[in-house]
C-alpha cells in the first residue's frame, strides 16, 4: 500500500513535468517545506517509465474492454519502454467503474487487465514481463488500467 | 470460532409448529425462574435468569411478527412448577396469546440448566419446549435459541436470533488501506477478526454450518478465492492456479463452492470441492457470468450474466445445463441471491437513479424494489426468509452494514466496530 502511495505522488509530478523531459534524473517529493529527495531505484525507474510512455493509464467507456486508438498509442509506448527494460515486471491493473456491482466489476477491472496485457505481448513484450490482476470498483476512479512496475 | 457450542439438547421436541397467524402474535415474557440462587463466574443464576429474559424480549421485540408483553420484574415471578404448569387465565388477562416460561438452574458441576416452554394461552397447550446444558458464559446462546423457539412456535420459520453475519471490515487509515474478515453474532456480540490484516479481503461466505468460510484473498496480488476454517484459523487458496478467481458461495450441503474465474477474455461460473481439486466449468458464454447462489435444495445454481448486454439473472442445472434468463423487468439485474425457504430471489437492481436492493419470486416474476439507494449492494438472506443484510456506500464513500424486512420498512444500521461491508448472513447453527 505505501509503495502505491509514493507511485501516486510520482505520478502526479511527472505529469506536471514537460513532455520534453525525457528523463527526470532527480524528482522532488511533493510537499511543500519538504527537502528534494532524489528518487532511486523502483520509484525513479516508474517514473521514467510514466515519462517516456506518456502515461501508465489507459482509460475505458461503460463496461467496455475495447482499446480506443488513443489507448493503443498508449500502450505502444508502454511496451517500447518495457522491451528496453527487459528486467523489468509490471502488473496490469484493472478497474471497474463505481457504478458496477461488487463482482461485476471484478469481472470488468479483470477483462481489461487481460485486454492490456494481451496488447502489450502483441507489441512484442515477454508475458513473463506481465503479470494482470482486478481491483474491481475498490480504489474509485475513471475506469482504466494502470500499467505499475513491480520491480 | 467455536463451532458446537457446548451445550447438551435435553429436549428439542418442538411440536407441530403452532397455526401461522394473521397479524402480530401477542406473548407474555415474564422473567425466567431459578429455584436456588447459586453464584456462578458470570453472576448468580437469579441475575442470569433475568439477564436472559431480556435478551429474549429484545430478540422478539426485533422481529416484526411477534410484539411482547415485557416482564414486570416484581410482580411477574413464578415458580419453579408453575414453568410447566403455567395459569393461562393470568396471561390472557394481559392480552396475550402466548407465553414463554423457563428456567436458570446451576448444576453441581458448574454448568447451568437452561430450560424453555411455548405456549398457546388460550388453547392452554403446549407449543414446543427446549433445553441445554452449558457454560455460564454461553447463556446468551441458551436464550437466543429460546426466543428461536418461541419465533418457530408462532410463525413456523426459524427464527434469526442465534445466526452469525461474516462482513469485511476496513481496519486501515486512508493511507494504508487494510480490511479483515469479521463475524459477529446478529445481535453485534462476539464480535471476531478471523484473518489478519496483511491482505485485502472480499465477499466473504460462510459455510451452512458456519465452521468454513470461503472469501476472495489478494494474498497472491490477485483477487482469489480462499477457504478459511473458523476453529484452527488455518486459511488456503481453493485452487492451485494463479487465476483471477471471485464470488465464491458454498452448495446447501457444505460439500462444493461455486464461484467465477477468468480465462482470457472470458469470466465463467466453475464449481469444486470446497476441500480444493480440479474446477468444473458451468458456463461458457461469451461476457460475465458471476455470483452464483445456489438454491436451497442444491439442484439449481441462480447467477448473473451480460450475455444479453446486459446484466440479468438466469438459472441453470448444477451441472450447467438449461440455463435461462428469468429477469426481464427494467434496468439492470446483478448480485441475487436464492432466500432459504427457496421462494424468493434477492437482487441489486441497477437503474438510472442508482443501485438498490430489490426482491422477485424464484421465478423472476413479481420483482419489487424494497431500498432507496443510491448505492446499495450485495443482499443477504437472514435464515427466515423474512429479511435481508446488505451493504450501503454514502455520499462520501463510507461503507455501512443494514438490514431490512423484506415486507417493507426502513432498513436500520447494523453497528459494527470498523466500516463494514460485503454481509453474509448464516443459516442457523445447531
Amino acid at each position: 500500500m505505501r509503495s502505491a502511495f509514493l507511485f501516486a505522488a510520482a505520478v502526479t509530478l511527472a505529469t506536471t513535468v514537460s513532455a520534453q523531459v525525457r528523463l527526470p534524473v532527480v524528482v522532488p517529493l511533493r510537499g511543500s517545506g519538504q527537502r528534494p529527495a532524489p528518487l532511486v531505484g523502483i520509484d525513479a525507474l516508474r517514473a521514467d517509465f510514466i515519462a517516456r510512455s506518456g502515461s501508465d493509464l489507459v482509460y475505458f467507456s461503460g463496461d467496455s474492454a475495447v482499446l480506443s486508438a488513443q489507448s493503443k498509442a498508449t500502450l505502444g509506448a508502454q511496451a517500447q519502454w518495457l522491451r528496453l527494460h527487459p528486467e523489468a515486471l509490471v502488473r496490469v491493473e484493472g478497474h471497474a467503474d463505481i457504478t458496477d456491482t461488487r463482482d461485476h466489476a471484478l469481472a470488468v477491472g479483470a477483462r481489461r487487465a487481460e485486454e492490456v496485457r494481451d496488447y502489450l505481448i502483441l507489441m512484442g513484450v515477454p508475458p513473463a514481463q506481465l503479470g494482470a490482476t482486478s481491483w474491481g470498483k475498490q480504489k474509485p476512479g475513471p475506469a482504466r488500467t494502470q500499467t505499475v512496475l513491480v520491480r | 470460532m467455536k463451532q458446537a457450542f457446548p451445550f447438551l439438547a435435553l429436549a428439542a421436541l418442538l411440536s407441530s409448529s403452532a397455526e401461522a397467524q394473521d397479524g402480530t402474535s401477542v406473548i407474555a415474557v415474564p422473567p425466567l425462574t431459578t429455584t436456588d440462587d447459586q453464584p456462578s463466574p458470570v453472576g448468580s443464576t437469579r441475575t442470569i435468569a433475568w439477564q436472559a429474559t431480556q435478551l429474549i424480549v429484545s430478540d422478539l421485540q426485533s422481529t416484526s411478527e411477534i410484539m411482547v408483553v415485557p416482564p414486570d420484574q416484581q410482580k411477574d415471578y413464578y415458580s419453579y412448577p408453575e414453568v410447566t404448569a403455567p395459569t393461562f387465565s393470568r396471561w390472557r388477562a394481559r392480552g396475550a396469546k402466548a407465553l414463554i416460561t423457563g428456567f436458570v438452574q446451576a448444576r453441581s458441576d458448574g454448568r447451568f440448566t437452561v430450560g424453555c416452554y411455548v405456549y398457546d394461552t388460550e388453547k392452554g397447550r403446549e407449543l414446543g419446549r427446549t433445553g441445554f446444558v452449558v457454560a455460564p458464559a454461553d447463556w446468551r446462546r441458551a436464550a437466543h435459541k429460546c426466543s428461536g423457539l418461541a419465533y418457530q412456535s408462532l410463525t413456523g420459520a426459524p427464527g434469526t436470533f442465534d445466526t452469525r453475519i461474516a462482513y469485511v471490515a476496513s481496519t486501515g487509515s486512508a493511507t494504508a488501506p487494510a480490511s479483515r474478515i469479521a463475524v459477529m453474532d446478529s445481535d453485534g456480540l462476539n464480535h471476531k477478526f478471523i484473518t489478519p490484516s496483511d491482505a485485502m479481503v472480499l465477499s466473504p461466505r460462510l459455510s451452512p454450518k458456519g465452521d468454513r468460510v470461503a472469501f476472495v484473498s489478494y494474498a497472491s496480488g490477485k483477487p482469489q478465492v480462499w477457504v478459511g476454517d473458523m476453529d484452527s484459523g488455518q486459511e488456503r487458496p481453493l485452487l492451485a492456479n494463479d487465476l483471477i478467481s471471485f464470488a465464491p458461495r458454498f452448495s446447501p450441503d457444505g460439500r462444493r463452492v461455486a464461484f467465477s474465474m477468468q480465462a482470457g477474455p472470458n469470466v465463467d461460473i466453475y464449481i469444486a470441492d470446497a476441500g480444493g481439486g480440479v474446477a468444473q466449468r458451468l458456463t461458457t458464454s461469451p461476457g460475465i457470468d458471476t455470483d452464483p447462489s445456489f438454491s436451497p435444495d442444491g439442484t439449481k445454481i441462480l447467477f448473473e450474466s451480460d450475455r444479453s448486454g446486459y446484466q440479468q439473472l438466469y438459472v441453470m442445472d448444477t451441472t450447467g445445463a438449461n440455463q435461462r434468463r428469468i429477469s426481464f423487468g427494467g434496468g439492470w439485474y446483478g448480485s441475487p441471491e436464492w432466500s432459504p425457504d427457496g421462494k424468493k430471489i434477492a437482487f441489486t437492481n441497477r437503474g438510472s437513479d442508482g443501485h438498490r436492493i430489490g426482491v422477485m419470486n424464484a421465478d423472476g416474476s413479481d420483482p419489487r424494489l424494497l431500498t432507496s439507494g443510491p448505492r446499495d449492494d450485495g443482499a443477504s438472506w437472514a435464515p427466515s426468509s423474512g429479511e435481508l443484510i446488505f451493504q450501503r456506500t454514502d455520499a462520501s464513500g463510507r461503507n455501512g452494514i443494514y438490514r431490512a424486512p423484506v415486507n417493507g420498512g426502513e432498513p436500520r444500521r447494523v453497528q459494527t466496530p470498523q466500516p463494514g461491508s460485503d454481509p453474509d448472513w448464516s443459516g442457523v447453527v445447531d
